[in-house]
C-alpha cells in the first residue's frame, strides 16, 4: 500500500483553484455572481478572494469576539452578513470588506442568519426571538418569544418567514405582524428546508428521523430509522426531491407522484463516514454530499431519487460547508482545518 | 475519534447556595495547566472569573416516542456543537447545572447525540450539597435526591456549620442513597481538584482499577482484629452476645496498615458473600471461608485456629469483639493459657436499614451467570423501571466468556463490555443499582435465577 499516490479528480469535478485559512473554516458563499469567494472561520475570521483564480481580496481577523456563528450572503446584492456569540449582527461590503452596519442584539448567541430571495430582508435567530431587519440595517419587525431557542430559519415566500424550534415550525407574515401557520410536533427539530413552491416544509429532528408537512393540506409524515440526526438536508430546485444526511449514505426521497410516502429512497453510499454537508445545484438534479471523511462527491439523481456520482474528491478533512457556484460550474468546498477547495464543474457538451 | 482525544466533561450539580460556583472558581483559579470551558446554566450572584464561560438557558427536549432515556439537554447540544469547533480554546468542559436539574438529560446527552459523544466524553458527575439544608432539601424534592443518586463524588460542603454528630448521619444517610459515590467533606467548597475532575467515572475500566469493589465500604462485618502469631495451636473464646450466631472470615498475612486493612475488607466482602459453613463449639476454623458461628449454647464458646507458621492473622467479624467480648488464647506448650492482644483493631460501618425513597441495591455473588437470562432480566428490569433506576453499574462473570463483563447505564441506557480476563480470580458478580422504591429482595431474587 506504500506506492499509493495522490490523483487527480475524476470525473466531471477538475482541480479550479485551492488556499487555506487558519481557522476551522464554518461557513463560504459565492458573492458578486460568484466573482468574490467568502469564508468565514468559527474563531471570527473573515476571507474573501478572487472567486476564479483564488487570490485574496481581504480579510479580518475577529469579525465577532468569542467566534462566528453564521454567514449569509444576500443574493441580491453586493454584501453579507454575519453573526456571532457576542450578540452581535454585522454587514459587510463583500468587495472590500468594509463594514456597512451593526446592530447589538445583547447577551446570547445570534446563531442563525437568512436573507429573504429578493435580498430585502435579513432574517436573525438570536436564542428565542426572531427578528427581521432590512439590508440597510433597520428593524422591521420581532418575534414574540419562542417556546425554545429557534434552530432554524427559512423564508416560505418573499414576505414569509418560517421559524424552527423544539416542537414546533411557525410561519409569520412579517409585514402583517401575523402567524400565518403552526404546525406542531413533539420533538426537537434540528434543521429546516421549504420546497420551492413553499408547500413542503421539512425538518431534521434529534430522534433521528425526517418529519416534513405539506401546508395546503395540513398532512404530515415521518422518516425514521436513520442511525444518527439529518443535521443536513436540502431540496432540490425543483421541490420534487428532499436529499437528507444522518449517515454516511445520503438519502433522497422523491415528492413526484404519491410520493415519498410508502415509497424506497434512494441511496448515495460513496462516504466512509457520517455526511456534514449537502448543496443542490441551483438549476439541475445534482447534489454535491461533503462528509467527516473529507471526502466530496457529487451525483446526478433521477426524479425517483436514484443517482450515480459523476465526481469525487477528496479535501483531506471533515467537509463543514458546500457552495455551488451561481451558474453551476463549480462547487467549493470548506473544511474543519481551514482547507479551501474549489472543483471546476464541466459538463459535455453537445 | 480515539477515545483519549475526546475532550472531559464533568457535570457540577447541586442546589442554589450549595456552592457550585465557588467550587467552579476554585478550580478555574487553580493551577493545573487544563484550559476549561464553562457552560453555565445558573446565573448566580457570584460572577466567574474565567474566559471561556458560555450561558445557556437548560432546555430539556423529550422526544416524541416519549423515552425518559431519549430525553436530551437541547442547551448543551448546540453549545458543545459550536465549542467543538474551538477546541484550540480548551480541553475541559465543565457543565454547571441549575440546582433544579434533573441530571439524567444532562448525562444522556453524551451517550444519546452522535455528533456530541464522538466529540466529548461524560468524566464524571459532582453534586454538592449544603451540610447544613440537604436533610430538608431530601425530604421536599424529587431534584435533590436524584442529584445525590447520580452522583460520582458528592461533595458535602460547608461541614463548619454543622457539628460532628449531624455530619456522620448525614453521610450515612446520603451513603443509603447512593453506594457508589465518594464523599468529601469540605469547607467553603475547599477540595483537592484531583477529587472532581478527570474522574474517568464512566470508564469502568478505569474505576475498577482504582477500586476492584467501587461500593464505597459499607460492610457485612463491624470489627477487625489482626494478632501476630507464632506457629501453633489458638483458641478463640466467645462470651454471650446479642446474636446466636456470627459470621467469621479469617485470613493469615493480613497487613496492619490501613491500607492493608481495607485491601482485607474488600476480600473479605466476597467471601462474605458466599454462603457460610456452619460450625460449631470446639470445632476448627478454617481459613479464608466464610464461617458462621454457632453460640447458640450458654457460657463461654470456644473455637480452633491452628497457624502453620508465624504470621499476622486478621478476624473479620460480623458483630464487635466487645459485643462477645471475644479473646484469643494461646494452647501452646510454652506459653499455655496466656491472652494475645492485638497488633490492630478497626471498626467499620456496618449495613443499616434504609428509609429514604431513593437508595442503592447492591448485588454481589460468587459463581457464572447464564447471558440469556440476564439479559431477559436486565431487559425487563430496565423496560418496566428504568424511570426509576438513576445510574447501574457493575461487572458480570458470563459462563464460558474468560473475560470480565462491565456494564454501566443511565436510566435504559445501557453499555456491555468485556474488560480484563479473569485469571486466577474468583469469579463473581457484582452489581449496583441506584434509583426509587426499589425491591431489593426481588432483584436479587430474579438475580439469582440468572445464575448457573
Amino acid at each position: 500500500m506504500s506506492n499509493l499516490e495522490p490523483f487527480n479528480p475524476r470525473g466531471m469535478l477538475h482541480d479550479g483553484w485551492t488556499s487555506q485559512v487558519d481557522d476551522f473554516a464554518i461557513a463560504c458563499g459565492w458573492a458578486k455572481k460568484g466573482n468574490i469567494f467568502l469564508v468565514g472561520g468559527s474563531a471570527g475570521g473573515l476571507y474573501a478572494f478572487n472567486g476564479s483564480n483564488g487570490k485574496s481580496l481581504w480579510n479580518k481577523e475577529s469579525s465577532h469576539q468569542e467566534g462566528l456563528l453564521a454567514l449569509d450572503i444576500n443574493p441580491e446584492g453586493d454584501n453579507f452578513a454575519t453573526s456571532g456569540q457576542d450578540g452581535a449582527v454585522r454587514f459587510w461590503n463583500s468587495e472590500n470588506g468594509n463594514e456597512l452596519n451593526f446592530i447589538d442584539l445583547g447577551k446570547g448567541w445570534v446563531e442563525h442568519l437568512c436573507w429573504s430571495p429578493d435580498g430585502k430582508y435579513l432574517a436573525i435567530a438570536f436564542s428565542r426571538t426572531v427578528y427581521v431587519y432590512s439590508s440597510t440595517g433597520k428593524e422591521i419587525w420581532k418575534s414574540e418569544q419562542h417556546p425554545s431557542t429557534v434552530s432554524a430559519l427559512a423564508w416560505a415566500k418573499e414576505n414569509e418567514l418560517a421559524t424552527a424550534c423544539y416542537g414546533q415550525v411557525c410561519f409569520y407574515d412579517i409585514t402583517q405582524n401575523k402567524v400565518n401557520q403552526k404546525l406542531e410536533w413533539r420533538g426537537s427539530l434540528v434543521s429546516m428546508v421549504i420546497s420551492s413552491n413553499g408547500d413542503i416544509v421539512a425538518c431534521g429532528s434529534q430522534d433521528n428521523s425526517v418529519h416534513f408537512w405539506r401546508r395546503s393540506t395540513g398532512h404530515d409524515a415521518e422518516m425514521t430509522g436513520y442511525p444518527g440526526k439529518p443535521s443536513n438536508i436540502a431540496f432540490d430546485h425543483t421541490g420534487k426531491l428532499l436529499a437528507t444526511g444522518g449517515s454516511e449514505r445520503v438519502t433522497v426521497w422523491s415528492f413526484e407522484g404519491n410520493g415519498p410516502e410508502g415509497t424506497i429512497p434512494g441511496e448515495l453510499g460513496h462516504h466512509t463516514e457520517a455526511v456534514s454537508s449537502l448543496s443542490f445545484a441551483n438549476k439541475s438534479k445534482l447534489i454535491a454530499s461533503g462528509s467527516r471523511d473529507g471526502s466530496v462527491v457529487v451525483s446526478f439523481l433521477q426524479n425517483n431519487g436514484d443517482g450515480n456520482p459523476v465526481g469525487a474528491a477528496f479535501s483531506g478533512n471533515s467537509i463543514s460547508a458546500l457552495a455551488w457556484k451561481p451558474d453551476d460550474c463549480a462547487i467549493a468546498a470548506v473544511n474543519s482545518k481551514g482547507k479551501i477547495n474549489i472543483w471546476n464543474f464541466k459538463v459535455r457538451t453537445e | 475519534m480515539n477515545e483519549s482525544k475526546k475532550v472531559p466533561v464533568t457535570i457540577l450539580t447541586g442546589f442554589l447556595g450549595s456552592g457550585k460556583t465557588t467550587l467552579l472558581n476554585r478550580i478555574l483559579s487553580e493551577e493545573h495547566g487544563k484550559r476549561i470551558a464553562v457552560i453555565e446554566n445558573e446565573y448566580g450572584e457570584v460572577g466567574i472569573d474565567q474566559g471561556l464561560v458560555i450561558n445557556a438557558d437548560e432546555e430539556v427536549f423529550e422526544m416524541s416516542n416519549g423515552c425518559i432515556c431519549c430525553t436530551v439537554r437541547g442547551d448543551l447540544i448546540r453549545v458543545l456543537g459550536n465549542l467543538m469547533k474551538r477546541r484550540d480554546k480548551f480541553d475541559y468542559v465543565l457543565v454547571e447545572t441549575t440546582g433544579l436539574a434533573d441530571p439524567g438529560p444532562v448525562a444522556q446527552t453524551f451517550f444519546m447525540d452522535e455528533e456530541i459523544s464522538s466529540e466529548f466524553t461524560l468524566d464524571g458527575i459532582v453534586t454538592l450539597v449544603d451540610a447544613a439544608h440537604i436533610d430538608q432539601q431530601l425530604g421536599r424534592s424529587d431534584e435533590s435526591s436524584e442529584q445525590v443518586a447520580f452522583a460520582d463524588v458528592l461533595v458535602l460542603n460547608k461541614t463548619d456549620l454543622v457539628s460532628e454528630d449531624s455530619l456522620k448521619n448525614l453521610e450515612s444517610r446520603l451513603r443509603d442513597m447512593n453506594r457508589m459515590t465518594r464523599i468529601i467533606r469540605a469547607e467553603q467548597a475547599k477540595v483537592p481538584i484531583e477529587t472532581v475532575l478527570n474522574l474517568s467515572a464512566f470508564d469502568l475500566d478505569q474505576v475498577l482499577k482504582r477500586r476492584p469493589s467501587f461500593l464505597e465500604p459499607e460492610y457485612p462485618f463491624e470489627w477487625t482484629g489482626v494478632y501476630n502469631l507464632e506457629a501453633g495451636r489458638y483458641e478463640l473464646i466467645l462470651e454471650d452476645g446479642p446474636d446466636p450466631e456470627m459470621s467469621l472470615v479469617v485470613f493469615k498475612d493480613q497487613g496492619t496498615s490501613e491500607g492493608d486493612l481495607k485491601e482485607g475488607a474488600e476480600f473479605c466482602v466476597r467471601y462474605y458473600s458466599e454462603s457460610p459453613l456452619e460450625i460449631f463449639n470446639g470445632d476448627h476454623v478454617p481459613f479464608s471461608k466464610h464461617v458462621n458461628l454457632n453460640l447458640k449454647d450458654k457460657g463461654p464458646k470456644s473455637f480452633i485456629l491452628d497457624v502453620d507458621q508465624s504470621c499476622n492473622v486478621g478476624l473479620f467479624t460480623q458483630h464487635t469483639a466487645e459485643e462477645f467480648d471475644i479473646k484469643l488464647l494461646s494452647v501452646n506448650e510454652k506459653n499455655k493459657g496466656e491472652l494475645v492482644n492485638t497488633e490492630k483493631e478497626r471498626i467499620w460501618v456496618a449495613e443499616h436499614e434504609h428509609d429514604d425513597e431513593v437508595g442503592s441495591i447492591a448485588i454481589e455473588r460468587i459463581g457464572d451467570v447464564d447471558p440469556e437470562k440476564l439479559n431477559t432480566w436486565m431487559g425487563r428490569l430496565l423496560a418496566e423501571k428504568g424511570v426509576d433506576i438513576f445510574r447501574t453499574k457493575g461487572f458480570i462473570s458470563y459462563a464460558g466468556n474468560p473475560k470480565r463483563i462491565v456494564f454501566q447505564g443511565v436510566h435504559m441506557l445501557f453499555t456491555a463490555q468485556p474488560d480484563k480476563e479473569w485469571g486466577n480470580e474468583p469469579r463473581r458478580n457484582q452489581l449496583v443499582f441506584i434509583g426509587r422504591n426499589l425491591d431489593e429482595e426481588q432483584m436479587q431474587k430474579d438475580f439469582d435465577k440468572c445464575l448457573i
